[in-house]
């Protein structure tokens, strides 16, 4: 959509004319580049179609025997089916309840009257850049003393709440620019606060909820230092987590670590071809963190 | 009367919109940053809290002495330093550059180059950690291409202490440059073409029209994506986790590894933990003042 819209402005294309060397410049980076992102990739996929013993011999040209026994081995070793299904079910449910919590939170904060509101909503704003790692410590010792450690909802939790200051912070800007005169005429028809919420404000507030999902169910679904600490036993672990596991004690079964790779590196792939254009608008929009 | 009524019904709306997200909040960040910089302060290691079995006694400052003596910390400060550079002189003028170029369209395909250096920073960074760690190692195409040009050449880039950061920082540059690409692509298109039109009617050269409309329209972004970059690479963990667990022997350390370290692995030390942690909340904090005057004086973010 960004991208198409400018692009369909292109004019004559004799305007832009530059010299000859720096066009050649300009392609080289830009196919220096492009090599750069698609050798590891090609070398990756390539590399986890042949068995371990031609690995060790033919580490770069294309297999002589295409195999296909890495994948299903490494999904049954890596257990990935139920890790798949938790990292679904974590990006999912957390994403969902942040995307909620934060349009009523937003919706309370720029549309309903409070003192409190400035407070508040600043403590949201500065937590945008508060570190994951300054609250490991903290959140291990809370999950244990709540007895949440191993649990489905120790996950939880913690996702949503990390989720939440940015997920105000977009949403509040957002709701601040519907006129006040759509939620006044509203409350004079007699709806209550909770109805004008979800009957307006939530189907009004749909591209910033777009926005909102983009970002975290990239981050989610990528997260596994918390995970790691807060989960030890492997059915409530997630597909990040799983993978990791072939870079250590399975290192040298090349063949199946690089189809784990894949594997991981799959979902991603997909969620970014269907949803393209809104990525790279989530991805500036949200460039409010780092 | 009815006023009065509406204005309860508002208080009470207002509760139940605001307080779910309050209540999650406050109890996963909030607290666990005020909670982590008190037992910084303290020798609480491990146990149950507030029980006599095990007092927890005020130690003042004595494990941000023990963290600013530990050649450890320092090693973990210079790596992240190092990454800093390289985002703030590397991914951010490429970045920079990629953007105008594709925005000016002085390529065919715009759009395939921008997926192509974008496509980095969408694959798991776990993925990407150990595809790069796989690439550089004795047994990727790194060594052998090495190995053509060189026979005999060993690879000790992860083994030798003063070339294991190298691989780290190339990936890092290689991973992020495409985020920078899409917000600078974004606030480039924010500029009205009729502008640069002009200006080029008027017989502006390429090189003009960078200096004296794209950049100045774009001061602002750069500043803030400058102070983003460095605060995100204060925090980085997950890529050098993945790549080289802060090996060898903690050279390739950070500060968030080097906490990490500390708490999770071994034996716990959660004091020292907990003043690594402040000392990285503190350098967060001091980034938001500066960004605010930075902001003040370039003139915002859009």
């Amino acid at each position: 959509m960004m991208m198409g819209e400018s692009y369909s402005k292109r004019r004559g294309t004799g305007k832009r004319e530059i010299s000859i060397v720096s066009r050649v410049l300009v392609y080289t980076v830009l196919i220096a580049f492009t090599v750069m992102t698609m050798y590891p990739i090609i070398w990756l996929v390539l590399s986890s179609f042949k068995t371990t013993q031609e690995f060790q011999i033919n580490r770069l040209g294309l297999p002589r025997y295409w195999t296909l026994d890495n994948y299903p081995n490494a999904w049954r070793i890596g257990g990935f089916g139920g890790l798949f299904l938790n990292s679904l079910f974590y990006t999912g449910v957390s994403t969902a309840a942040i995307i909620i919590l934060s349009l009523a939170a937003s919706f309370g904060f720029a549309k309903l009257k409070s003192r409190a509101t400035p407070f508040l909503h600043g403590s949201f704003v500065v937590g945008i850049l508060l570190t994951l790692q300054s609250i490991m410590v903290p959140l291990f010792l809370m999950a244990n003393a709540t007895h949440l450690y191993d649990t489905r909802l120790g996950v939880l939790i913690p996702y949503i709440g990390i989720g939440l200051p940015l997920g105000v912070y977009l949403c509040t800007e957002y709701i601040k620019s519907i006129p006040d005169s759509v939620v006044e005429s509203a409350r004079i028809d007699g709806a209550s606060y909770l109805r004008i919420f979800s009957s307006i404000v939530v189907p009004m507030a749909r591209p910033v909820t777009t926005t909102l999902a983009i970002l975290n169910v990239t981050s989610i679904w990528n997260e596994f230092m918390l995970i790691n600490i807060l989960v030890s036993k492997n059915s409530l672990k997630s597909l990040p987590v799983g993978i990791l596991k072939f870079s250590g004690a399975l290192s040298s079964d090349y063949g199946k670590q690089f189809a784990a790779l894949v594997i991981g590196m799959l979902p991603m792939l997909i969620f970014y071809l269907i949803f393209r254009s809104q990525i790279t608008k989530g991805v500036s929009a949200g460039a409010v963190k780092g | 009367m009815k006023r009065s009524k509406w204005r309860a019904e508002e208080h009470r709306a207002y509760l139940t919109l605001v307080l779910p997200a309050i209540l999650i909040y406050w109890a996963v960040m909030a607290f666990p940053t005020v909670f982590s910089v008190a037992l910084s302060l303290t020798d609480y290691n491990g146990g149950r809290l507030f029980s006599s079995a095990n007092p927890v006694h005020f130690a003042g400052l004595t494990h941000y002495v023990r963290m600013f003596s530990d050649p450890y910390f320092w090693i973990s400060l210079k790596n992240n330093f190092y990454i800093i550079f390289v985002s703030v002189f590397g991914q951010i003028p490429l970045g920079f550059i990629l953007a105008y170029i594709l925005f000016r369209k002085l390529v065919k395909m715009p759009g395939f180059f921008q997926t192509m250096i974008y496509l980095p920073s969408i694959i798991s960074t776990i993925v990407v950690g150990i595809l790069w760690q796989s690439f550089f190692s004795p047994y990727g195409p790194f060594s052998e291409f090495m190995q053509r040009f060189k026979p005999g050449w060993e690879n000790t880039l992860f083994i030798n202490p003063r070339t294991a950061m190298l691989p780290v920082l190339f990936v890092v540059l290689w991973m992020y440059t495409g985020t920078y690409l899409i917000i600078f692509l974004a606030n480039l298109q924010k500029i009205e073409p009729h502008i640069i039109e002009a200006a080029r009617i008027d017989g502006a050269s390429e090189g003009q029209v960078l200096k004296y409309v794209i950049l100045p329209a774009l001061s602002g972004v750069i500043v803030t994506s400058a102070i983003l970059a460095i605060s995100g690479s204060l925090q980085s963990f997950n890529l050098i986790f993945a790549m080289t667990a802060g090996n060898p022997a903690r050279r390739t350390s950070v500060l968030s590894l080097y906490m990490y370290d500390n708490a999770f692995r071994g034996a716990p030390d959660y004091p020292l933990a907990n003043a690594i942690s402040t000392f990285m909340v503190v350098i967060s904090f001091a980034l938001i003042l500066v960004t605010k005057a930075l902001e003040g004086r370039f003139g915002g973010r859009e």
